[in-house]
């Protein structure tokens, strides 16, 4: 077991370097950050001597091995556009982040998984039809647009809820529902083909012809066998959330790490978007990490695999 | 998706007792630096200016330069030595006494590569600066620099007593200043939140509490402004005005601002856009006045020069191009070149200026009716902004200027060619703006800048189109105006009933 985890181990550093590797290859093609920041009377002689300040002249052999022996003690250097510590800029947004996507994560899950159990107990009944009709809607519906719908209907018209912004539980709601049905009918859909799988198995009749009540036989038997692919979807939404964050976001002016990269990036900051994808390949290899801890946990014969 | 957001508003805010109601006004981005004479960017200015006070401020319409925390304005006994009277009896919000040694500080602070301020470059012809006395500053400059005039208006002073004591950090967090309004929280990707500052020199502000809430998408600070959340949102667009105004609560309040929109034609690389006939009539092709009427719903002022009619230093004679697709052509023809086997690129934005990129499309289509062919290439904004730094923009690029209120600022920066935006330069038009650049005398000054204005516009470096109206969705209980500069002043905005 110990092994297992150090060979994980030593995989998710691998992807963190690779990660960070690309995004330091991709900023040289994405233009020159210093002229987005310098106000427009600047001659070229300041810029040029700005460029050199930041080491931005340098060759890129010199700067890349700069770049990684800080990132390896952790400094990322400031931010070029809040002159502020890149690193603290990005975690001090993170708490936000991880509360609306928690929330969302409950909500989908909540929701989604008794939605996919009932389906597939109640094959082409009427729930089962209009749940696969919502879970289509749900994928195809874009987080952006469901966002402002909800914003139009529910506080333009309505106003029942806020538009956007952090304070009360009130400004979970609109966010976490978007961020929600990001996922929640991805996972609607696996849990009912699962279901319906392991409901034609021999064990499931047995347990029937035990006479178990049919809750026990679905949610104890059936349930606790078609969870593994959930569990690994589950590591795999995270992220996704994080990326449906970045939306969701900006819509809801939810101040999360999300909008910031984003807004990082339309401005050229680097040193902030090389603190995000180094902390989001960071989680998601933690998130992988775990997800393979719970299978082995949930399936024995995986350990020595 | 507007459309929807704005047939269901109609908003209606409980009434709160008459002042204590906060002003909510909706930006896209929190500051920058809450440091005064730090960093230039809108969003961080705007936010800033109603916490500081400044030496001067543009005021009334069209602008002129008023004393703030000067008393009078400045005095030049010499072309190098500048002699600025403060306003006594002022204080920060700390309490601290502003006098000169706050304006001697502030200079040098930004003058200091260490504090790594936007303002350096700008300011970097002063040679001294001093307090004659608590309540004056005598500035000398290395060489004449008539153009100091400008630069001391906006000029935001810094509490020096507490910068030194805190430093950059802590005043940046926690900054003091002389102006009508002080922090309360900033709430990071949140909010900011001021009140009225009781030290205040002027007359107190009426509204007691001003919150900035920070909201990244346009159609979500539209939401709340019609949701009643927000009071005031910059850029609503042309096409929206009537449905806001039908709204109920809210409605649009226009200016023309200072800030200019134009197609560059560029004329660093051989080709036909060398010959000056080629550029006169690339603007007698372009109908500039329909695409204001149809477009922009009459929403942009055209300008007929390279400087807004709003510039203090505008040549008044000039009159626009006609709109003359005939001769246009005649002129093509006079150059060598035949107009339907032109072909040009045209670099836009998209969304960075009011209609920019529909604007680019219209125009091409004008200048395809006498056969020209125009490719549009739309970029996003920063690779636009490094695409014209670089050169590596086509034939033409649409872009915006200001806010303006001088010419130097405008032509010595776009119409010489080692400027970082400019597109166009001639030894002539070079040889003109330096000489403009140094004279001190106002009446001279003028002169020469009108022959320039003169000279461009026979010139044509650009497709002189229009000043932009800034449309603000305001609250229709506010009583407040916006500014021909983009600034959002406070001190005066009240609430009606």
């Amino acid at each position: 077991m110990l092994q297992f985890v150090a060979r994980r181990l030593v995989e998710a550093a691998v992807v963190v370097f690779l990660a960070l590797t690309a995004v330091f290859a991709l900023q040289f093609l994405a233009g020159d950050p210093v002229k987005l920041f310098l106000p427009t009377d600047t001659t070229p002689k300041q810029i040029e001597e700005f460029r050199t300040r930041l080491g931005l002249n340098d060759p890129w052999l010199v700067q890349y091995v700069r770049f990684m022996s800080n990132a390896l003690r952790g400094s990322f250097g400031d931010s070029l556009r809040q002159r502020e510590s890149a690193l603290l800029l990005v975690l001090e947004r993170f708490p936000a982040t991880l509360a609306l996507s928690g929330v969302a994560m409950v909500l989908a899950l909540a929701t989604a998984i008794p939605v996919g159990v009932v389906s597939a107990a109640r094959r082409n009944s009427w729930f089962d039809h209009v749940g696969i009709t919502t879970t289509v809607l749900g994928q195809a519906i874009p987080g952006f647009w469901l966002g402002l719908m909800l914003i139009y209907v529910f506080s333009v018209w309505l106003h029942w809820l806020p538009t956007g912004g952090r304070g009360s539980w009130l400004h979970f709601i609109m966010p976490s529902v978007t961020l929600a049905a990001f996922v929640a009918a991805r996972f609607a859909r696996l849990t009912r083909a699962m279901m319906l799988d392991v409901l034609d198995q021999d064990y499931i009749r047995t347990a029937r012809a035990k006479g178990l009540a049919p809750p026990r036989v679905l949610y104890k038997h059936a349930l606790k066998n078609a969870s593994l692919p959930i569990v690994t979807l589950l590591a795999l939404q995270l992220g996704q959330l994080l990326g449906g964050a970045v939306i969701v976001e900006t819509i809801f002016a939810w101040p999360g790490v999300g909008r910031f990269l984003v807004q990082a990036l339309l401005n050229r900051d680097f040193p902030v978007v090389l603190v995000g994808v180094f902390l989001t390949a960071v989680l998601y290899s933690v998130l992988n990490l775990l997800a393979d801890l719970t299978y082995a946990w949930l399936n024995p014969r995986i350990r020595y695999g | 998706m507007i459309a929807l957001l704005l047939s269901g508003a109609g908003a209606i805010s409980p009434p709160l007792n008459a002042q204590e109601r906060p002003l909510v006004i909706a930006l896209g981005a929190e500051p920058r630096s809450l440091l005064a004479m730090h960093i230039v960017d809108w969003t961080t200015n705007v936010q800033a200016l109603n916490i500081y006070d400044r030496l001067y401020y543009w005021d009334g319409m069209p602008p002129r330069i008023k004393p703030s925390l000067a008393a009078e304005l400045p005095q030049t006994p010499d072309d190098r030595t500048w002699i600025i009277k403060l306003r006594p009896g002022v204080k920060f919000s700390n309490g601290d006494p502003f006098t000169a040694d706050d304006v001697k500080f502030t200079i040098e602070w930004l003058l200091d590569p260490k504090n790594k301020t936007h303002y350096l470059p700008r300011f970097s012809f002063v040679d001294s600066v001093e307090a004659v006395d608590p309540l004056t500053v005598r500035i000398r400059t290395k060489e004449p620099a008539p153009v100091l005039r400008y630069y001391l208006v906006d000029f935001d002073v810094l509490d020096a007593k507490y910068v030194r004591a805190v430093g950059n950090d802590q005043a940046n967090r926690q900054p003091i200043g002389a102006g009508p309004y002080k922090l309360v929280r900033w709430d990071r990707d949140e909010r900011l939140v001021l009140e009225a500052n009781p030290t205040y020199w002027n007359k107190p502000p009426a509204i007691k509490t001003v919150e900035f809430r920070f909201i990244p998408d346009f159609s979500a600070r539209l939401a709340a402004l019609l949701a009643g959340e927000a009071d005031i949102v910059k850029d609503v667009p042309p096409f929206a005005v009537d449905q806001v105004n039908r709204s109920g609560s809210v409605e649009v309040r226009g200016v023309p601002s200072s800030r200019i929109n134009y197609v560059a034609l560029v004329n660093f690389k051989p080709g036909p856009l060398q010959d000056r006939r080629v550029r006169q009539a690339l603007n007698y092709a372009v109908n500039v006045d329909e695409l204001i009427t149809n477009l922009f719903k009459g929403r942009a002022t055209r300008i007929p020069g390279a400087l807004s009619g709003l510039n203090e230093d505008v040549n008044q004679n000039l009159k626009p191009y006609p709109y003359d697709p005939a001769r246009a052509v005649q002129l093509i023809k006079e150059a060598g070149y035949d107009p339907a086997r032109l072909e040009f690129t045209m670099d836009s934005p998209s969304g960075r200026y009011p209609l920019d990129k529909e604007a680019a499309e219209a125009i091409a289509s004008y200048l395809g009716r006498i056969g020209i062919k125009v490719r549009i290439q739309v970029n996003e904004w920063g690779t636009h902004l490094d695409k014209i730094v670089n050169r590596r923009t086509g034939e033409m690029f649409y872009l915006g200027w200001g806010p303006a209120l001088e010419a130097q600022g405008t032509i010595a920066e776009l119409f010489r060619p080692d400027r970082t935006y400019s597109g166009f330069g001639t030894p002539a038009v070079t040889d003109e703006v330096n000489k403009a650049i140094p004279i001190v005398d106002r009446a001279k000054r003028l002169a020469a800048w009108s022959r320039v204005q003169v000279m461009l516009y026979t010139e044509a470096p650009w497709i002189f189109l229009w000043q932009q109206h800034d449309l603000y969705g305001v609250n229709k209980r506010l009583t407040w105006q916006p500014h021909p500069a983009e600034k959002i002043y406070l001190w005066d905005a009240a609430w009606t009933r």
